[in-house]
């Protein structure tokens, strides 16, 4: 058999085996004197991209750290331990796995899944054994308002993008009045649906529809057309990639526009540009990070442009804000533990608690109810000549808002 | 309006009814809910998709040779697998093709991520007054349509085509007949897989490709043989074209967030009322 059968082979059994499977990431052996940190992620299944993303980021945290010999805790450097499982995007199997890491892996902190609603799964698991988890890319209050001690984000919430998006085209266009929304029935697009609604109202716009479509929609050509009917000055529509790709091939094809299109989040996305080329021009977005800002910070990169550089070196590619978010967890995983300088559970979920630190992602300070507040200005995005451009706020801008004619 | 809600919906029931086809004729004539069916169609998006990529050629060209590529794939594994525990019940069928449906899941997962792949291929719009017909969609229609009277035409005018509907009314006597069983069963299979890869490379052009939607396929090509009746080419076709008008049709009244529920209420509602569906025939319920 040769060598390619063998590699695919392996590559299918390794697959085939699935959450069975735990995946290590260290430098060095495991042994009583490492960190151990778990996560359940989403490798296969629907959300898979997000979930690559998050190992990527993991991999390029744990090799910095492990390499200048691991964690401060109380004056003695430990070395970290990654310990995944694949929970193959079913929210089902990441609670029983983020239980598995708990008891049987006996991790000593979580990381969560992407995503609000799998956050939420793993946050509740965590919060009955006592164990701090991060979340790496949930931005709903909602899950953040359960009353979860142990639960820490890092990304901001979704009020402030959505604030921010209203202030921007209000401004640049102030004819714009009209808005239909159509949402993803799921926890965080549906979140920045129902948000989008609530502030856009407030600010004085007419949302003339908010409809949702359920998760496991194949044709979005009824909805798109109902929206035509009303001829709205702005379309938000808010999903996943495979949802949004669909919607903005669907408006072409019915002839559905308006001036102002926002799409939430696929713009951020590489692959929500190549697939649609041409379709993507136009088309704005919130982000929770972009590289053009330039922060400086306490960490193992220590700057943005540090963050990047390795980054575009190791993927051939800018990364997103799931990339650097998911970095930004660990790091304020780390800078807890130093701070706290023990490994006890409940010492570190404190030092979280009063975390205050600068980072190569922006500054770190989890409010009352555990999610990033420190960071203020959320960019927004539009594609433009093929790039994800920064519109917002002023100091990352680098263009103005197009309109769709 | 309604008219382009209808026409929406009729596009949309069409390639429903090429998704479903394939697999109703496998349940129908081997006994087997063939689990692996929306793997087998993503599979036909994914070599459609990346012969448009790397070697630019029409989606529309693959149809052929990645509905072929498929029978070959059904054919081998229903001979070299499935035939094995044919007679077994029902339930060991399920699991091995629930199997493979992992293996080939995973494998594609690998090889090619989740990421939703896309056709960039805008053929235009073909305008009818208020009515806006999407070439693309229009073309998958027709096609998958066409694909699917070419089967009702195979198996009844076709020789092999008669063995099938002997086999799947009585195994036995269709066997005592001259029939050669495993092999009917694995041609059945194989043009099971056939029209599931045909249907892969219209989907492709119509929807991103993406492993996500294999469950998505299957769970329709389900509701599609309760609705419309299972085992036959009539059935499919009636019960997918049914199934997408009413998805249609609801989506506007009562809100994309129903349009699936109504399509499980109907579907619900047959089973009791008409458990062999629509079209279908006593005996294969």
């Amino acid at each position: 058999m040769s060598r390619f059968s063998f590699g695919l082979l392996a590559k299918v059994a390794k697959a085939m085996l699935g959450a069975g499977v735990v995946s290590t990431f260290m430098l060095g052996a495991a042994s009583a004197q490492t960190i151990k940190i778990g996560t359940p992620l989403a490798l296969t299944g629907g959300l898979a991209d997000e979930g690559k993303k998050q190992v990527i980021a993991y991999d390029m945290w744990l090799k910095r750290i492990n390499a200048a010999g691991g964690i401060d805790v109380g004056g003695k450097k430990m070395k970290v331990e990654l310990i995944r499982y694949d929970y193959q995007t079913n929210e089902q199997r990441a609670q029983q796995l983020a239980e598995r890491l708990i008891v049987e892996d006996k991790v000593d902190f979580l990381l969560a899944p992407f995503g609000s609603g799998h956050t939420k799964v793993v946050a509740g698991v965590a919060e009955r054994y006592g164990v701090p988890v991060v979340a790496t890319s949930a931005s709903s209050e909602s899950i953040f308002n359960q009353g979860y001690k142990n639960l820490f984000g890092v990304l901001a919430p979704n009020t402030g993008s959505i604030t921010n998006l209203l202030a921007l085209v209000g401004q640049a266009q102030p004819n714009v009045k009209r808005v239909a929304i159509l949402g993803r029935e799921d926890v965080f697009p549906k979140a920045m649906a129902t948000t989008m609604n609530d502030l856009a109202t407030k600010a004085g716009f007419q949302v003339q529809s908010m409809e949702f479509y359920p998760v496991n929609t194949l044709d979005l050509a009824t909805p798109i057309s109902k929206i035509k009917s009303l001829k709205p000055d702005w379309i938000y529509i808010t999903g996943y990639s495979k949802d949004l790709i669909l919607a903005r091939k669907q408006m072409a094809d019915l002839g559905v526009t308006a001036p102002v299109v926002t799409m939430i989040t696929g713009p951020v996305y590489k692959e929500f540009i190549d697939a649609l080329g041409a379709q993507a021009e136009n088309v704005t977005s919130a982000s929770w990070w972009h590289h053009s800002a330039q922060m400086t910070g306490d960490d193992p990169w220590g700057s943005t442009k540090a963050f990047y550089d390795e980054f575009v070196a190791r993927e051939k590619q800018d990364p997103d804000y799931v990339h650097a978010a998911s970095a930004a967890a660990l790091v304020a995983l780390q800078k807890a533990i130093e701070k706290a300088k023990t490994l006890d559970k409940a010492k570190v979920r404190e030092a979280l608690a009063t975390l205050d630190v600068k980072t190569f992602y922006g500054p770190i300070k989890f409010g009352p109810n555990g999610m990033n507040t420190a960071i203020t200005g959320l960019p927004i995005i539009q594609v433009q000549n093929g790039q994800p451009v920064p519109l917002f706020p002023e100091a990352v801008k680098k263009g103005n808002l197009r309109v769709f004619k | 309006m309604s008219a382009q809600i209808l026409l929406n919906g009729l596009m949309l029931g069409a390639i429903y009814a090429c998704i479903a086809v394939g697999f109703s004729l496998v349940w129908g004539v081997l006994n087997v809910i063939n689990m692996v069916h929306g793997a087998f169609i993503i599979l036909g998006g994914y070599l459609t998709f990346f012969a448009w990529l790397h070697f630019k050629i029409h989606p529309f060209l693959m149809i052929l040779p990645v509905a072929l590529l498929m029978f070959g794939l059904g054919y081998v594994l229903q001979r070299g697998m499935i035939n094995k525990v044919i007679s077994k019940p029902v339930l060991t069928t399920l699991t091995l093709t629930f199997g493979l449906e992992m293996i080939l899941y995973n494998a594609m997962n690998l090889a090619f991520s989740a990421t939703p792949r896309r056709i960039a291929l805008d053929m235009g719009v073909f305008n009818m007054g208020e009515l806006l017909l999407p070439i693309d969609r229009i073309a998958s229609m027709v096609l998958a349509l066409t694909l699917t009277g070419l089967l009702y035409l195979v198996l009844r005018t076709s020789k092999i085509g008669r063995a099938i509907v002997a086999v799947r009314m009585d195994r036995d006597a269709a066997s005592l007949m001259g029939i050669n069983v495993p092999q009917i069963y694995a041609v059945t299979f194989g043009i099971g897989a056939f029209m599931a890869g045909a249907c892969g490379a219209l989907v492709a052009v119509v929807f991103p490709v993406s492993t996500s939607l294999t469950g998505l396929f299957l769970g329709k090509a389900f509701v599609i043989c309760v609705i419309g009746g299972l085992g036959t080419v009539p059935g499919a076709l009636v019960g997918g074209l049914a199934l997408g008008v009413i998805e249609s049709v609801a989506g506007y009244w009562l809100g994309p967030q129903n349009a699936i529920l109504i399509g499980f209420i109907l579907m619900l509602v047959l089973l009791v009322v008409r458990p062999t569906g629509i079209m279908g025939k006593k005996g294969y319920e």
